[in-house]
């Protein structure tokens, strides 16, 4: 597959070597050593695994979510059977962490091992079983797939596995799909998958680093109308004159056509403005874009520079356009733009953005779709006024899309990473029963394609294995530690003969990072890290430290590895082992802009981590509304038969203007300035589920306005995407009202 | 002159089954060859269906998400993608569950029929998924050929206004004893009669 050209195979060998003696190494705990790089990569370790693990729950949050979402409505409108209400809250109940435990016992847990081992390492079994699977199996693998077997993501060995299925399922798409036009368009498990690669760590990392400001700016502008539409314009236009004049004149009729009012010339003056303001939005997007197409997450790249040889290869005779048109069928259409249009559930933003910047945000995602495709305007007129755009970035765009392919490929690097998992021998997956139960009675339903070899090694797994078990009760399901390993043991006694490497190499690979490791624990006030460097007097010096054991033997084991290879003659003592040496010194250069790279790298993944946590707050409170409305809901139809229990009045909660509107609780206000600082709000609970809201003004007694509210109301509000609760002075935003109340009132039992 | 009727009406469908060609074709008689995938478009159009004069308006979006709005529903596959017709379940029952209404107006097409070289949903295949959907009209079009093109909106709008009349009769009435069913609120919030149509 890669080309390999004399130059990058020797590269690629030589990074080989590095990275081999490095995973070989990185098992002695007791070489290790505690310099600054040490410490920043280490805690750049533990966020990136923090962060997998997060993602991985918010990814079974938001299935929760999605869940209720579709169940709440029902409930809302009293619809719901009671013995589906006790469903839904078995579903919620249960929904707390998931406990530890294990296997009922050893020969399955070595089963299972044999079986993720072999699912894990060859992709080509899932790529072939998301073709399969229906759109209703898709979310329990996807989180199987995505979150678990390849959920370390940022380890180079699970990235490159998952890559190499997506290589597989693409491959299978383009030779099955009959027309272009249809290619990496239809809403399968495929495309799905796609999207949830999309946004996992790295890919979100990079919306929010690259879009999240942009996108936050816009939104402050609640009022920008920058509608271009001419019939909406039209009838946003004669709305207005008939609310201040009271009438239309009759030249100004309603119900006109879209030609009509394109041909208006009020609506032409309206428009003419906005579109160059479109133009100018729609260029800074672009062009923070395209300036940070080093901050692309390698596998988005990557699956880009796929499509593109899968084309060039099915459309030999395509040109450049046709082809960047379906590397923006994935990039823009997959990645960037659902983000523009819906950024809240991309996390770039707090809430949903109000109807002017969100009718913006979609006209500026459509610009960029336009800018990959070949529009031909023959949808929507209107938008052939903005061709300009289109004609004066068509080019830097192409050129951006053909620059993101531009990525090496890993295949060599994942060979040596596979030979490094098969030779540990601590591989191990933390996954969860029904995880496992799940994808083995997946396997099972559609054996018959997965497995037609009777021989094959899944097959012979999936027999030793038998029937696939049901799904366990949550509260029965328990997260495992599988210790992954291949039923089939590739004896890899040499590895070195099968990455065909030389024993002097090994031993030129092993002086060098000992040296760099010594060096590195030096003080850097030492007379031993004078350039140039003598390398015998660093060793010596390791050699001879006090209360250092490591540091001893690193020193003479650097001692005995110059000498060797000064036998071997690699090296010389004459020049001062100058090939090792230079190769040490620059090494040491690398590193020095390593550390720097790597604290950067750790300030972005915090800024990542702090916002999936954020989200996962998010998730855990709606939940918690969800939970308190259907155990009030449950209470009430209980509580008909017995008696009218007393309840506890909750509040009041007194609260100023100015927290609610820090708070976002407060979207608008018509208080003058002068006087918000004189008003303030009590909340109170008088009984579960419902709650007064009044507004007051300092020194009077009575409230200026009194609002009740039930719980219900607000739910529905939201599901409505209704986000302004209007309280005559003030307007409320419905989803943090309820986090308000979420927050304060949560009683234990309900609300 | 008399009032004209304005109906909104949402096309849904898998990507790429070619719910743009379709429309446009309706809309504006063009024909849309190349690759341009959709983010959300709106039409317009003006009808006369069995004397009545209709104003349409027509919404379209890739990820068709909220099928909340709209009097009537297109629902197209591709007769060459098996999975584009399986597809359309979920949807049909987001949108009844939505509304909560089994008969809601709805129009079920199978697009691309001048593909029949390519054909993976058979005829027979189709109308038994009619017929399970309460016997929702079934139709096959080509946007390339622009056959049967106006048929299926025609046929839409048919059903909603049939689904006007029905209700003014005896409808307001139900919509009436409906709303005593559910409890009474207290408190000022104005109650938002039209149903705002918010794209997510």
């Amino acid at each position: 597959m890669s080309s390999v050209d004399g130059r990058s195979a020797r590269q690629s060998k030589r990074y080989s070597v590095t990275a081999l003696y490095l995973s070989m190494s990185a098992n002695e705990r007791d070489m290790e050593i505690e310099d600054d790089l040490a410490k920043a990569q280490k805690t750049l370790r533990d966020l990136k695994t923090k962060i997998s693990a997060q993602s991985k729950k918010n990814f079974v949050l938001e299935k929760d979510v999605r869940y209720l979402d579709s169940r709440i409505a029902l409930l809302i409108q009293n619809r719901m059977a009671l013995e589906e209400q006790n469903e839904v809250a078995n579903h919620l109940d249960d929904a707390a962490d998931v406990q530890e435990g294990s296997f009922p016992n050893d020969e399955k847990t070595q089963r299972y091992g044999n079986l993720l081992f072999l699912l894990q390492s060859e992709p080509r079994h899932i790529a072939h079983l998301c073709r399969l699977v229906t759109m209703a199996e898709i979310d329990s693998l996807l989180q199987t797939v995505m979150f678990t077997i390849y959920g370390n993501q940022y380890e180079s060995r699970e990235e490159h596995l998952l890559l190499t299925m997506f290589q597989s399922v693409l491959t299978w798409q383009f030779d099955n799909t009959p027309e272009y036009s249809s290619l990496l368009r239809a809403n399968t498990p495929v495309s799905r998958m796609m999207t949830t690669y999309t946004r996992r760590g790295p890919g979100q990392s990079y919306l929010k680093v690259v879009l999240a400001e942009r996108i936050n700016s816009l939104i402050e502008l609640k009022d920008l109308d920058l509608e271009i539409n001419p019939l909406k314009v039209y009838e946003r236009m004669i709305a207005q004159i008939e609310e201040d004049t009271g009438s239309l004149p009759a030249t100004l009729p309603k119900g006109v056509t879209a030609e009509q009012a394109a041909e208006n010339e009020q609506v032409q003056a309206i428009i003419e403005p906005r579109l160059t303001m479109l133009v100018e939005i729609a260029n800074s997007f672009l062009t923070t874009i395209i300036d940070n197409l080093e901050e692309t997450p390698y596998g988005i790249r990557w699956i880009c520079k796929q499509i593109r040889s899968l084309s060039r290869r099915k459309y030999p005779d395509a040109q450049d356009q046709v082809i960047c048109t379906l590397i923006g069928g994935f990039f823009f259409l997959r990645f960037i733009n659902p983000a523009i249009v819906t950024p809240r559930s991309y996390m770039l933003v707090d809430g949903t953005p109000a109807e002017y910047p969100r009718r913006t945000l979609t006209l500026i995602a459509k610009m960029l779709q336009n800018l990959a495709n070949k529009p031909s305007y023959a949808k929507e007129p209107y938008m052939a006024k903005l061709q300009p755009f289109i004609h004066q970035n068509k080019e830097r765009a192409n050129r951006f899309l053909n620059d993101l392919c531009e990525v090496q490929d890993f295949y060599e690097t994942l060979e040596l990473d596979n030979y490094v998992a098969l030779s540990k021998k601590d591989l191990e997956l933390s996954i969860t029963l029904n995880e496992v139960y799940a994808t083995h009675s997946l396997l099972e339903k559609h054996s018959a394609e997965l497995a037609k070899d009777e021989n094959s090694h899944l097959n012979v797994l999936l027999q030793e294995l038998g029937p696939a078990p049901a799904q366990l009760p949550r509260k029965e399901n328990k997260a495992i530690s599988l210790p992954l390993f291949s039923k089939w043991e590739t004896a890899i006694d040499d590895l070195t003969a099968a990455l065909d490497i030389t024993q002097e190499e090994v031993f030129f690979m092993e002086a060098k990072s000992t040296f760099v490791q010594i060096m590195r624990s030096l003080p850097s006030n030492s007379v031993v890290m004078r350039r140039p460097l003598r390398l015998e007097k660093v060793a010596d010096a390791a050699a001879t430290l006090r209360n250092d054991a490591v540091m001893v033997r690193k020193g003479i084991r650097a001692m005995e590895l110059l000498s060797q290879l000064q036998e071997l003659k690699v090296i010389d003592r004459a020049d001062s082992f100058s090939l090792l040496r230079d190769e040490v010194e620059q090494e040491l250069v690398h590193l020095g802009s390593l550390k720097e790279k790597v604290i950067d790298e750790t300030k972005k993944l915090d800024e990542v981590y702090r916002t999936i946590r954020d989200h996962n707050g998010y998730l855990v409170g709606q939940l918690e509304t969800y939970k308190s409305y259907l155990h009030n809901v449950r209470s009430q139809s209980e509580g008909k038969q017995r008696k009218q229990q007393k309840h506890q009045v909750l509040g009041p909660y007194k609260f100023t203007h100015q927290q609610l509107e820090k708070e976002g609780v407060i979207q608008k206000s018509n208080v003058p300035d002068n006087r918000r600082a004189n008003i303030y709000f009590n909340f109170t609970s008088p009984l579960p589920g419902t709650f007064v809201i009044s507004l007051h003004y300092k020194g009077r007694n009575r409230g200026l306005l009194e609002l009740d509210l039930k719980l219900d109301d607000l739910l529905e509000m939201q599901k409505e995407n209704q986000e302004d609760l209007d309280l005559e002075y003030v307007q409320f935003n419905v989803p943090k009202v309820l986090a308000l109340l979420n927050k304060r009132f949560a009683r234990k039992k309900g609300w | 002159m008399r009032q004209r009727r304005e109906y909104h009406i949402v096309v849904l469908g898998a990507g790429g089954v070619g719910k743009s060609c379709l429309t446009a074709q309706f809309v504006q008689n063009v024909w849309i060859e190349s690759y341009d995938p959709t983010i959300e478009d709106s039409y317009r159009k003006q009808i006369e269906v069995d004397v009545r004069a209709i104003c349409l308006d027509l919404t379209l979006q890739e990820q068709s998400n909220l099928p909340r709005c709209g009097q009537g529903f297109l629902l197209v596959f591709s007769i060459t993608s098996l999975s584009s017709l399986n597809e359309l379940a979920e949807l049909r029952e987001q949108i009844i569950r939505i509304r909560d209404d089994e008969n809601v107006p709805l129009v079920i097409v199978g697009n691309k029929s001048d593909l029949e070289e390519d054909r993976a949903v058979t005829r027979a295949r189709a109308f038994s998924v009619s017929q399970h959907w309460g016997n929702a009209p079934y139709y096959e079009t080509s946007a390339r050929r622009r056959a049967n093109v106006d048929e299926v909106f025609v046929d839409l709008c048919r059903q909603i206004i049939r689904k006007d009349i029905t209700a003014a009769q005896a409808g307001e009435q139900e919509a009436y004893s409906r709303r005593r069913e559910r409890p009474i609120r207290h408190g000022r919030r104005r109650r938002r009669e039209k149903q705002r149509c918010n794209i997510l």
